[in-house]
């Protein structure tokens, strides 16, 4: 079968497979295509071994539910991090935010995702299972979940202090507030109010 | 298209967000004016966003919008009332998204209900205020039914007009509401709903929402009227909903307290 309006076939296939990808619309598509059907043969190979390479090669962490090539993941192995504080993320790429911070030295558990009924995810189709094992095998003092301030992110930190709350651990949430560089006149009044709560001495 | 008309101001309760591109959102919103309609929010994600916190599922707000070329584009949004007490309570969360979901699924684009808004707007207040939150879905599955179209029969057989004795009866989802002996066997699958059920039923029809959440109604009572409402729900939106299924496993798990243990 051939591709609509001429095209050959594999590069339509190309195509669709492009488009397919989050934030690739139908002209970034095509133009990627074509950009690959001018490069040498090597920069095509080495694109095609990237992407096997990381479905062959990468897993989630046993532990901690991470993106990682060596189980456990670099995070959950280093000694020199304290094991009493797991700070729960919805996705992996949130850890990357709170390291840049250089403000946690814990470990962490990434759930990918947050609760969201409406779009059918409930609690079994997050990691919360890993977590509830992680807790219950001891060593965890504190649980800090730093889902996003959303109300699906609110709600999952709330199923998450329902759930680990009786084995008796602290589960605290990421402070909310004004963030820098942001008008007073703009702020919601939720956030407003949770920042009059924290505020502090100057 | 005329220049007055590329900006438009409404307002109306977000239903649902669904993320695309880098730092966009489509929001879902239901208003008194518009009805159901969807907008896009650019940038809306960035933490820096103005918009961020008044463009939030289960917050009634009020907008500025452009008309774009497929979707309109949100520019300008500043919250009229938000339900802190829904947003801080998992159980209330999960009712509200569960009432959110129910108007999402039984309208349909740019076709005002006033009365449905109204009564999602007082759902969510009621719930806010504290209400029992397994009566406020009772009173709101009732009557989403009655105003999109598919009222429940109370007042006699659904199928013959027939008066009901005040006996244990059928009410199946296929005929349209309550069903009388001899009608039974035409009726379809339903379920045996008890005098009292019936009665609280036929309550929540004539009273206001505060009315009927005020109602001390017996648990066995309350349950019978979820089954029964929510066949009624699965019936005619021919599917399951994932809001409900939340609500059903956070009930499982014990944490949906004892009915009106708190007011």
């Amino acid at each position: 079968m051939s591709g609509s309006g001429g095209t050959p076939e594999p590069i339509a296939r190309l195509v669709e497979q492009f488009h397919r990808l989050p934030g690739i619309g139908p002209k970034s598509a095509q133009r990627l295509a074509y950009h690959i059907l001018r490069v040498g043969d090597d920069e095509a190979q080495a694109l095609a071994n990237a992407v096997l390479e990381v479905k062959r090669r990468i897993r989630l962490c046993s532990v901690c539910c991470y993106i990682t090539e060596h189980d456990p993941c670099n995070y959950c192995s280093d000694e020199r991090r304290d094991r009493s504080v797991v700070c729960v993320v919805e996705q992996a790429l949130d850890i990357s935010a709170i390291e840049r911070s250089g403000g946690y030295r814990g470990l962490y558990h990434v759930l990918h995702g947050v609760l969201n009924p409406m779009d059918g995810v409930g609690p079994e189709d997050l990691r919360f299972r890993e977590l509830l094992a992680r807790v219950q095998d001891g060593g965890v003092q504190e649980v800090i979940m730093a889902t996003n301030p959303s109300l699906e992110g609110e709600a999952t930190a709330m199923y998450a202090a329902k759930l680990l709350g009786p084995l008796g651990v602290r589960v605290t949430r990421l402070a909310r507030g004004l963030p820098s560089g942001a008008d007073l006149e703009y702020a919601d009044d939720v956030t407003l109010l949770r920042a009059l709560e924290g505020r502090q001495a100057v | 298209m005329s220049r007055e008309s590329r900006a438009y101001r409404t307002e109306g309760i977000v239903l649902r967000r669904r993320n695309i591109g880098e730092a966009d959102s489509i929001f879902v919103v239901f208003g008194e004016e518009r009805g159901k309609f969807e907008g896009v929010a650019r940038g809306i994600r960035k933490a820096r966003s103005r918009m961020r916190g008044h463009l939030e599922p289960l917050t009634f707000s009020r907008f500025l919008m452009a008309r774009g070329r497929n979707l309109d584009v949100f520019t300008q949004a500043e919250t009229v009332r938000s339900f802190p007490n829904v947003a801080a309570d998992l159980d209330r969360w999960a009712t509200a998204s569960y009432l959110l979901e129910l108007v999402d699924r039984f309208t349909v684009e740019h076709a005002p209900n006033r009365d449905l808004f109204h009564l999602l707007y007082a759902s969510l207040e009621s719930l806010d205020g504290g209400s029992a939150a397994d009566l406020v879905p009772r009173y709101f599955e009732l009557h989403v039914l009655a105003l999109t179209g598919f009222d429940v029969y109370l007042d006699g057989c659904a199928a013959c007009g027939g008066r009901l004795p005040p006996e244990n009866t059928l009410v199946a989802a296929a005929a349209g509401g309550l069903v009388c002996r001899q009608c039974r066997p035409e009726a379809g699958t339903g379920r045996l709903l008890s005098v009292p059920a019936i009665k609280v039923l036929r309550h929540a029809r004539r009273a206001s929402l505060p009315e009927f959440v005020a109602l001390r109604v017996p648990g066995a009572v309350v349950e019978e009227l979820r089954a029964a409402l929510g066949d009624f729900v699965r019936y005619h939106l021919e599917r399951e909903l994932g809001t409900a299924r939340f609500v059903e496993e956070l009930r499982a798990s014990g944490s949906i307290t004892a009915q009106n243990a708190d007011t």
